[in-house]
């Protein structure tokens, strides 16, 4: 983002892509499309269905190329304008080819505070890549990105778009590396709530029963 | 009836109108982008803030509660309303820009948002001179920017489609374009791409903005976000005229502005009629104002020769006389007006001869049900209304070949080139034609060539295919300088004043034509049939009088959005 503010040039898509994907690859199975209709079957209309069906897309086909937008647009029956509207709008949707793994490494305020650049800088070192590439193996991209909602814990990561790898610091990122270059997913850990935290001993996240004992802040009456 | 109070004074209101489209209808100018009264309203440009309130009403009573002074206790919303999406309630009290200072204030910093990434493009935009966010900027918006920083870039000069070019820069979001493609044409080619501060509307990859109504996004688009490839950099706005017409592409008639400049049309523009058109105008007829600069005549000519408008009416006069009434084929023609069918039916009453019979122009499949039709003519209905009805192709080449037809008049068409007749048959027949074009394909067997002025040129009535007669105004001068066409003339700003650019300064561009309803009575005089007629103005009464397809089809009732006449017989 950095960059935007210093050259803030917006690209012009590539209108007219060569295809990343064959026709006899362009096609969902029949679990895919049942499971799409199920997904139409939870809105009004079938626009309702687009991101989740997009996601599925996703999921099939590693990214989504302009054919991947059109095909799911197609399934759905609503405009390929449209998806591809939505596709775009959001930075989750991977429009480009992307390593295996996606790691997502927040700078936004609260990681910038607590190292999150150095977090990035070092993945970058490690991985021989800068911010934005992909390393040759093709198995990491490294994306710097704005905030995942997840400050109480930072500095952290997400893989994929999927799993937060919170309290970042290199020797926890060496280790998330070679458990991804192993095909180890890392656990999901949740945050536990406010309220929830008498159960929990004190402690603020399930993945660190031994930390020290979070103080929550006094609440604020109006919320009382 | 419901009442709402807007800026202090009391206005009746009735069904359930939103704020915005209410204070247009009453003549409160409010700024605003995004909404546009054919179209959903998203209220995304957030430019027409209004304060809102409403009467607070004592629980216990259910009674509004006063003041000491009597007056109801107004409880105005914390935030300020878009009041595109306001609906109006009985009671309700609105502050606009003129008593809030708050709402002006909101303007204002609304703009300033809008303008922050604007471009400085003014000087280079087709859009400047009636841009909605160039003229809003200088009544509400704020002296100057704050930001000094540099600006986002976007693409620009991007085509998208084979008529429409994006500036990503200038657009301001409005999604007024995907609306209408949404909404109004359907071809859904449109959308918003990405997300902040780099979001702009394209087609997505792969995608062609080719919607045969493509070009009305240039007209809805409040910014030079969305031009015309084909008028881009042609002319600037404020050294053009415009004259409130109707476009004769097909048989439709939607209406329209002829934008002209040195008496060359150079653009037509969409202008709203709710019994015609709305809003919108097709492609086609955008682009068909070539023929009305190229190709067009230089005077009368006998046989292929400059002759002089007297001696060319003489002439043809002369054929009329030399060959018996019935053997005389007039040919109407689907492309002039009521006005000038009606003085040809007069003539060959007149003379003798049979009723006057048109080619027709028809195209089956190019309609749209919409604003194209297959007849690719505009008064195909104005002449059955005439009782002119089309030629039996069979029928008149039959007659051609026997002998029958002594001569042939006809009005603003081109026979050869519709096929009714080879240029070899006509070869040895008198033929009187009002062209439009020299590349008219019946010229050169013509003997008597009478240049008609277009619709452009003209005034006159065309009746288009649901029974509608509305008039044209001339938009561009022709070199006969005739009063009535000058006094139906619409004097733009710069005629007034005299620039280099006005309508009278070009004598190059000035067509040696005369409209039909001025060449027909003058043959018919000199054939010894006078018809006194001052102008089409009173020809149009006469037939609004007498004839009852006509009936109330007076200039005056006509206006400029044109007169229902009651349906008669078949439709065409």
């Amino acid at each position: 983002m950095a960059d935007f503010i210093k050259h803030p040039e917006v690209p012009l898509p590539d209108l007219d892509p060569a295809p990343s994907f064959s026709e006899e690859e362009l096609v969902f199975t029949e679990e895919e499309r049942a499971q799409i209709a199920e997904y139409v079957r939870r809105y009004p209309t079938a626009d309702g269905a687009v991101m989740r069906a997009l996601w599925l897309a996703q999921e099939k086909f590693g990214f989504l190329p302009p054919e991947v937008i059109r095909l799911v647009a197609e399934t759905l029956g609503i405009p390929y304008a449209q998806a591809y509207g939505v596709a775009t709008f959001y930075t989750q949707y991977y429009k480009q080819k992307k390593g295996r793994y996606v790691l997502d490494v927040c700078t936004s305020f609260s990681c910038q505070l607590c190292g999150g650049y150095d977090m990035l800088h070092y993945l970058e070192e490690q991985l021989g890549i800068q911010k934005g590439e992909t390393t040759e193996d093709g198995l990491f991209t490294l994306q710097e990105v704005e905030c995942l909602g997840a400050c109480g814990s930072a500095p952290m990561l997400q893989v994929t778009n999927g799993p937060y790898v919170f309290n970042l610091t290199p020797e926890k990122l060496d280790a998330l590396l070679e458990d991804l270059r192993a095909g180890k997913m890392p656990a999901f850990t949740s945050v536990t709530l406010p309220q929830d935290e008498d159960e929990m001993g004190g402690n603020r996240r399930s993945d660190a029963p031994q930390s020290a004992v979070y103080e929550t802040p006094p609440v604020a009456r109006t919320l009382e | 009836m419901p009442k709402v109070t807007i800026d202090h004074q009391v206005y009746e209101f009735e069904g359930r109108p939103k704020a915005l489209q209410f204070c247009l209808d009453h003549g409160i100018e409010l700024p605003h982008f995004c909404y546009h009264p054919a179209m959903s309203i998203p209220a995304n440009c957030r430019e027409c803030l209004i304060e809102v309130g409403m009467p607070a009403i004592d629980r216990e009573t259910r009674q509004p509660k006063l003041d000491k002074d009597g007056n109801p206790v107004i409880r105005f919303m914390p935030k300020l309303m878009t009041s595109c999406s306001q609906d109006l309630a009985d009671g309700m009290v609105i502050r606009t820009h003129r008593t809030s200072e708050k709402v002006a204030r909101a303007q204002q910093d609304t703009l300033e948002f809008l303008l922050i990434n604007h471009p400085l493009d003014c000087p280079i935009c087709d859009q400047a001179g009636h841009c909605p966010l160039q003229i809003q900027a200088y009544k509400y918006g704020p002296e100057g920017s704050r930001f000094e920083f540099r600006k986002v870039r976007k693409p620009k000069h991007i085509k998208l489609g084979p008529r429409v070019m994006l500036d990503g820069e200038r657009c301001i979001n409005c999604t007024r374009c995907v609306r209408f493609t949404d909404e109004i044409s359907k071809s859904r080619q449109l959308t918003i791409i990405e997300r902040g501060v780099r979001n702009y509307p394209i087609t997505p990859p792969g995608v062609t903005f080719d919607d045969p109504y493509s070009m009305n996004v240039i007209d809805i688009c409040p910014v030079g976000a969305l031009t015309s490839i084909d008028f881009r950099f042609k002319a600037r706005i404020w050294e053009m005229s415009s004259a409130p017409s109707i476009t004769t592409t097909n048989a439709k008639g939607s209406n329209c502005h002829y934008w002209v400049k040195d008496n060359l049309v150079l653009r037509i523009t969409a202008r709203p009629n709710a019994a015609v058109n709305d809003y919108w105008l097709p492609d086609e007829d955008r682009l068909d104002y070539h023929r009305f600069n190229e190709n067009r005549p230089d005077g009368p000519r006998i046989d292929g020769r400059p002759a002089t408008w007297d001696e060319a009416y003489a002439r043809a006069a002369e054929v009329l006389r030399s060959v018996p009434g019935e053997g005389i084929l007039f040919l109407g023609s689907a492309h002039a007006t009521v006005e000038d069918n009606y003085l040809l039916t007069k003539l060959a009453k007149a003379l003798g001869a049979d009723v006057p019979r048109y080619i027709p122009h028809v195209e089956p499949g190019h309609g749209d049900g919409w604003l194209r039709t297959d007849d690719r003519t505009p008064n195909a209905e104005g002449c059955r209304r005439l009782g002119i009805e089309p030629v039996d192709e069979a029928m008149i080449r039959a007659k051609m070949e026997a002998g029958e037809i002594k001569a042939v008049y006809a009005l603003e068409d081109d026979p050869v080139a519709a096929g009714l007749f080879s240029a070899e048959a006509l070869a040895n027949v008198p033929v009187i034609l009002h062209p439009y074009h020299t590349t008219n394909e019946t010229l050169p067997v013509t003997d008597v060539a009478l240049p008609a002025a277009m619709v452009v040129e003209t005034v006159g009535t065309y009746v288009n295919c649901d029974g509608h007669a509305q008039r044209v105004r001339p938009a561009k001068a022709i070199r006969d300088v005739n009063r009535t066409l000058v006094l139906e003339m619409d004097k733009g700003r710069p005629d007034k004043h005299g620039t280099p650019f006005d309508r009278w300064h070009h004598e190059d561009h000035q067509v040696n034509c005369r409209p039909s309803w001025v060449s027909l009575p003058a043959v018919a005089q000199k054939a010894g049939h006078p018809m006194p007629y001052k102008g089409p103005k009173y020809i149009m009464a006469e037939l609004a009088r007498t004839d009852p397809a006509f009936s109330g089809a007076t200039y005056e009732a006509m206006g400029l959005s044109g007169v229902r006449l009651e349906s008669v017989g078949e439709a065409v």
